[in-house]
């Protein structure tokens, strides 16, 4: 019996996919594979008939990414589950080593790695994103969106859901952050700085989900409320409440402005203003600082003015 | 491994959960019981543990009936699914019988049959329903009327690959819904004889229904987003697609109509004044037969 499943949900991106799915091969021995086709209308099916060794599923009616990735739990066979994302990569033996640490720790609801940072072209960057250096309770920080995650680093104890649920098909985008959060308020955590992925970044004009990030980020600040539910957010005072919800507020802010101020710099001016806008709407106070403002004053009149200047040697608008 | 799965889904109700268990293990050979407690709060978990044979899930976050079913899946390993409410009964060898059909007709998804009414007080009436079993390619029937009781459903799990699972957040019409997306792909089963007994407490709805409006409200927004954008209904000629539209909304209103009454005499005001501008706002002649069952209900 595999001791882990890795769940590819895919849809037309044929092209992508075989890439994706031998990084999942190589990243442990025993690997079950599980290719989700979210009713992709072109030659994903043939090209998936064309791999080896995979758990192939063919979903008729589209799902999204979350209601695949629920297709792919039922059809597990392990214990213990990954996700990848069919443009996204593991790296060799990751599985086996964040297996090993998971089955080592029984009460841990999943295992958390580092991703390196890669272009379009899966060229790396150089950067590393790695989870905070925290292991056990880390709801609180997840929940104040303080804890930067993607699927792509976890395996996930499957027991978990059958005790906090599976994810929520109507949350597009975050719903891989509402789980976490949810299996972290009742199980502990075990992080590490160790590499696990390669994470293709999202360029604004690539279409993928993650380049929404305006829209996504004050839907996740909206649906923090919805999290506000749990008993352990509930078992709080009011204030400490309010002072949870106005941290995340602000950091949300911030991460906006942060990139509204990148996206300056590479005069993405459209999705400069997306996030200036949805900043704006969640604390305009926090994005109307006369720092930030003059910071991106500076920029947007460089830019537009200068037409080679290096987006490198300007400071961050958030001191 | 066993051939079939009966998930019974459960909520703070430990007396009525013995008999639901109980009936589905007389109701066929070579199955497992799985029931999910979904997060109670009280004795469950104890009377739970008494019972002999069955998987216990213990969900510790309530996620309704829909998400409870969905684990209730998770959590099980037969070729073949089943509901049951913890209040409904499945009688003796039904599900047998249902399997060996569904069996012989390798192409049908999913097998239905009918359920025996049970008034509040437990006592099996001489009604059951659905009274005309419909057959083979359903999806129109099915768009206007959930004509298939949860508890009598047996479909494929291989079903859930193709169509996905029970839209959680859907409450008390998440069945409809997945009965609507595997009828639109696969031929349906209907047995012509009661495999359950059903506390059901009106005609046409599925539980006590304290919000009718509620639930009508989101059978529209169903029937409009999601379900009139399946591909074969997409495809369909303008009529069919106005025909599946005009039974949808006068079974709904029927519904609504009833349940004004209803709420009008129970005395319930506020819900009935809420289940009057539904029914108003969905179907505004509607009104005119209203005043008409009235009339035949104060003449008895």
């Amino acid at each position: 019996m595999p001791s882990v499943s890795i769940i590819i949900p895919t849809c037309n991106r044929p092209q992508l996919l075989p890439r994706a799915v031998e990084s999942a091969r190589a990243a442990g021995t025993e690997v079950e594979i599980i290719v989700v086709d979210d009713a992709s209308q072109d030659e994903t099916a043939a090209v998936c008939a064309r791999l080896a060794g995979i758990k192939y599923i063919r979903l008729d009616r589209n799902q999204g990414v979350a209601g695949a990735r629920n297709v792919g739990i039922l059809a597990s066979s392990a214990e213990f589950v990954a996700f990848l994302d069919d443009d996204d990569l593991r790296l060799p033996g990751s599985l086996d080593s964040q297996v090993a640490t998971l089955a080592a720790a029984p009460k841990a609801g999943f295992v958390c790695g580092a991703m390196l940072l890669a272009n379009q072209n899966y060229r790396l960057t150089g950067e590393v994103s790695a989870p905070p250096e925290k292991d056990g309770d880390v709801f609180w920080q997840l929940l104040e969106l303080d804890f930067p995650v993607m699927p792509l680093s976890l395996v996930i104890r499957k027991q978990c859901f059958l005790s906090v649920g599976l994810l929520n098909r109507r949350l597009q985008g975050i719903d891989d952050w509402d789980i976490l959060v949810r299996i972290a308020e009742l199980f502990p955590v075990i992080t590490s700085s160790q590499p696990v992925g390669v994470y293709r970044q999202p360029a604004p004009w690539s279409g993928q989900g993650s380049s929404m990030q305006s829209g996504q980020l004050a839907r996740a600040a909206n649906h923090q409320l919805q999290l506000f539910k749990l008993p352990r957010v509930k078992a709080l005072s009011q204030s400490q409440r309010r002072a949870i919800r106005r941290r995340t507020i602000n950091r949300v802010a911030d991460t906006l402005l942060f990139s509204a101020w990148k996206s300056l710099a590479q005069k993405e001016f459209g999705f400069a203003a997306a996030n200036v806008t949805t900043a704006l709407r969640l604390n305009p106070f926090r994005a109307l600082r006369p720092a930030v403002v003059r910071r991106m004053g500076k920029t947007l009149s460089e830019r537009l003015s200068a037409k080679n200047s290096n987006p490198g040697g300007l400071k961050s608008p958030i001191a | 491994m066993s051939l079939t799965s009966i998930i019974i889904t459960t909520h703070n109700r430990p007396k009525l959960l013995r008999r639901a268990v109980e009936s589905a293990f007389a109701a066929g050979t070579n199955l497992e019981v799985i029931v999910v407690d979904d997060a109670s709060t009280d004795e469950t978990a104890a009377v739970c543990r008494d019972l002999s044979g069955i998987k216990y899930v213990r969900v510790e976050r309530n996620q309704r009936v829909a998400g409870a079913r969905n684990l209730g899946v998770l959590a099980s390993s037969g070729q073949y699914i089943t509901f049951l409410d913890d209040d409904d009964v499945r009688l003796p060898g039904s599900l047998d019988k249902q399997i060996k059909l569904l069996q012989t007709n390798s192409e049908a998804g999913l097998i239905y049959g009918q359920a025996i009414l049970v008034d509040q007080s437990g006592e099996p009436t001489n009604q059951s329903y659905p009274r005309i079993c419909h057959q083979g390619d359903v999806l129109w029937e099915l768009l206007g009327q959930n004509f298939i009781p949860c508890g009598t459903a047996v479909f494929r799990r291989s079903c859930l690959d193709r169509v996905g699972l029970l839209e959680q957040s859907l409450a008390g019409i998440d069945d409809w819904d997945l009965w609507v997306r595997i009828a639109e792909l696969y031929p349906i089963i209907g047995l012509a004889e009661p495999v359950i007994r059903w506390r059901r407490s009106t005609p046409s709805s599925q539980q006590g229904t304290s919000a009718a409006d509620q639930i009508v409200l989101q059978s529209v927004q169903q029937f409009q987003q999601s379900w009139k954008t399946l591909p074969r209904v997409l495809s369909a000629s303008h009529k069919m697609k106005r025909q599946a539209w005009r039974r949808f909304s006068a079974n709904m209103s029927a519904h609504l109509s009833f349940e004004v009454l209803r709420a009008l005499r129970q005395r319930r005001l506020a819900q009935a004044t809420k289940n009057l501008f539904s029914l108003l706002r969905l179907n505004p002649a509607a009104m005119l037969r209203l005043v008409r069952i009235n009339n035949a209900h104060s003449s008895l």
